[in-house]
């Protein structure tokens, strides 16, 4: 972690923009994805909204240190919130989306304020307590969420009054792009900012943090608040462009994926959530049309062997890759 | 090829019917979409397995049209990814026919761009009633709990049976089945004493057993998922004499028969409606058991089977009569019927679920002491799907 924190090391101003050749070639490549793969949007678009829940949950543990097995709960709510805004109040996707981001925030904030009083694995039951409270309200409020059978009658209006979401899934595709992309930005201003550097020294010690005078209680629910938020988009986003929210969105197995991801791709460091995200999934995608009977192999052989060789994460390659080619003669 | 058939019915009749006379032959795709993976993986070796009988029985080409099956595993319940897969399929792998879905959301998840891409969706399983309603292109020949618990209802009341406590597993489709035994049951002058709702997760029944028995009713209507928490209540149902006391089991599809071998003798005796026995008695059922136990040796048949057949059957007839041209497919099957493994079935013209008869069955034992669903009733024949309000 000591050199994650060297290599990130935030500097002043516009300095937050380092690496800012890597970000653009990232949006490049997001951009690209459209023309080189117009068949796959449905897919492309799903791993865009899970690289938002993987950012959200790297924000949590890769930078705060918070150690959850809960994060489909912010997730769920926001998608749940926004679905059930779309059905009853308003289908403007951008308001729905506000929405879906305030509610992941506001049960982020009422669950972290007694989540983070807890801490490792005390703190990562409480988390799967929460998600599984949660799934078992949508599941019991039946008139509101329906139930097992899934949050039904979502049709979203054209975004803007101008792009409607198509069959094929291009506006969607568009759409998830730039809510993912400023949710990047935000979050890149975000984790170089004192506000983020404070978390990161939390995950580093908490003694000493609170030592120098850092509210440590409140700058942990902060930060989960705020990631919260953004799980509440990414959710969201997911049951616009799905039309259809269910109980999976605040299931164990999405809290459990996305830790999957994450660990993948590198703890700490935003580009590993993007990594993890596009590696797992994309060879999860590849493997599952190549043998849909059996792929679940490839999967663990791949985590196996991510977890041996690179324990930090595909993020660590370059890095490896370097020693290698310093330590050989 | 679509966006090609419509340019060419533009230019004309002669050019159309060039255009039909060539895609006479060509290949017709169908996707199908099922848990493969995962703790659901059965559902979708079930349903390979019957269409693979279905194939293997009545050949690779459904009229002049040579089909081909493409897999996608949906896993669990996941409407976002099951969308996705189905996307996927019709946009990059031009299928012309969707298939398969075992759990509502995914079904439900595939409605919008069904009705938006004017596919076909034949339903293997999902039997949410109100599925069909969301698009004019879904087809479900499966069943729906309200088409099998009604008839159970009905039985019971003929029995004599006047009073009874539901018991079911406290999730969706186990709100359902209270609901229509009770309304049903209710409906009839039947009394129901008591309705306990169980968690999904339990295992251990003896509480609920004492509170049924307390009760002392003639019969107690249980809606369990087939697996561990059947055998677990089954077992607890014998223990504690409920039997013995005269408290008759009413059931719908618990005795399922990839599980009923394990549940051993303890179930003998015990009743359940449904539309699908293994054991139905008819030429159609044992040449369809005769080539499953050919293609795959062992194999139980049940309900996902026979889903899974009467779904290919029912996309065959769609190919055979038009085609690639699948905006006229669901008109060309409505109200269809045929003699399925399960017996004589329809498609409903309205809403294209499946008519069919509802049997009741007691197990039993075969000739070679293999437990059996012996069907020995049939309440009421040719039943719709009863959980539609019209």
């Amino acid at each position: 972690m000591d050199t994650a924190i060297r290599q990130n090391r935030p500097r002043h101003g516009l300095l937050t923009f380092r690496r800012l050749y890597l970000d653009l070639a990232l949006i490049g490549a997001g951009i690209a994805a459209f023309f080189l793969f117009p068949d796959s949007l449905g897919f492309l678009t799903r791993v865009l909204i899970m690289i938002i829940m993987v950012l959200s949950l790297d924000l949590v543990l890769g930078y705060a240190g918070i150690a959850t097995l809960g994060h489909a709960a912010l997730f769920g709510s926001g998608a749940y919130a926004a679905g059930l805004f779309a059905v009853n109040f308003s289908a403007d996707p951008l308001l729905g989306l506000a929405v879906g981001a305030v509610a992941g925030a506001v049960i982020a904030f009422v669950s972290g304020l007694i989540l983070l009083r807890a801490q490792s694995l005390t703190l990562l039951m409480l988390s799967i307590a929460v998600a599984q409270i949660l799934q078992e309200i949508a599941s019991k409020e039946r008139a509101i969420t329906g139930g097992s059978d899934g949050l039904l009658g979502i049709s979203m209006e054209p975004i803007f009054g101008i792009y409607a979401f198509d069959f094929v899934g291009q506006t969607g595709y568009w759409y998830a792009l730039t809510v993912l992309t400023a949710v990047f930005v935000l979050l890149k201003i975000i984790v170089a900012s004192p506000f983020g550097l404070a978390a990161r020294g939390i995950h580093e010690s908490a003694e000493r943090m609170r030592a120098i005078g850092t509210p440590v209680y409140w700058r942990l629910v902060a930060i989960y608040t705020l990631a919260g938020g953004v799980a509440g988009i990414g959710g969201a986003l997911s049951a616009q462009v799905t039309e259809l929210v269910s109980l999976d969105a605040l299931g164990f197995s999405l809290s459990a994926e996305a830790l999957i991801m994450l660990i993948l791709g590198g703890l700490g460091r935003l580009y590993g959530a993007i990594f993890g995200t596009v590696i797992f999934m994309t060879i999860h995608h590849l493997a599952a049309s190549v043998d849909p009977f059996n792929w679940l192999f490839v999967i663990g052989a791949l985590v196996l062997i991510v977890v041996y060789f690179l324990p930090e994460g595909f993020i660590g390659l370059p890095a490896r890759a370097r020693k290698l080619m310093r330590w050989s003669p | 090829m679509k966006k090609l058939l419509r340019t060419l019915a533009a230019a004309g009749t002669i050019v159309l019917a060039f255009a039909g006379s060539a895609a006479a032959d060509h290949t017709v795709k169908v996707g199908v979409i099922a848990p493969f993976s995962g703790p659901f993986a059965i559902w979708g070796k079930q349903f390979k397995n019957a269409v693979e009988v279905y194939v293997a029985q009545n050949g690779k080409k459904a009229g002049t049209h040579t089909v081909e099956f493409i897999y996608k595993d949906s896993g669990g319940p996941n409407p976002s990814g099951t969308k996705s897969l189905a996307q996927e399929l019709i946009v990059r792998d031009k299928v012309d026919y969707l298939g398969g879905f075992v759990f509502t959301p995914n079904a439900l998840s595939v409605a919008p761009l069904i009705q938006k891409a004017k596919v076909p969706t034949v339903i293997f399983n999902a039997a949410t009633s109100i599925i069909v309603k969301k698009s004019d292109y879904f087809v479900r020949p499966s069943f729906s709990l309200w088409q099998v618990t009604v008839p159970m209802a009905e039985w019971a009341w003929k029995q004599g049976i006047k009073t009874a406590v539901i018991a079911v597993t406290d999730y969706g489709p186990g709100n359902d089945a209270e609901v229509a035994f009770r309304t049903t049951f209710e409906k009839l002058g039947g009394k129901v004493l008591d309705a306990i709702r169980m968690p999904l997760s339990t295992t251990d029944f003896g509480p609920f057993m004492q509170r049924i028995k307390d009760k002392n009713p003639n019969a107690v209507f249980v809606f369990l998922p087939a697996g561990p928490p059947s055998f677990a209540f089954v077992k607890s149902y014998n223990e504690n004499g409920m039997k013995a006391q005269g408290i008759q089991f009413l059931g719908t599809g618990e005795m399922d028969e990839t599980t009923l071998d394990a549940l051993g003798d303890a179930a003998l005796g015990l009743t359940t409606a449904y539309h699908y026995s293994g054991a139905h008695d008819s030429d159609k059922n044992r040449a369809f058991l005769k080539t499953l136990e050919e293609i795959s040796p062992g194999a139980a048949a049940n309900l996902a089977s026979v889903g899974a057949y009467d779904g290919a059957h029912v996309l065959y007839q769609m190919i055979k009569a038009v085609g690639s041209d699948r905006t006229k497919a669901v008109a060309a099957v409505k109200g269809m019927a045929w003699e399925s493994p399960r017996g004589p079935v329809s498609l409903d013209p309205d809403t294209r679920h499946i008519i069919q008869n509802v049997y009741i069955r007691r197990v039993a034992k075969d000739e070679n002491g293999k437990l059996i669903n012996q069907e020995f009733d049939i309440i009421r024949k040719a039943v719709p799907d009863l959980g539609l309000p019209n």
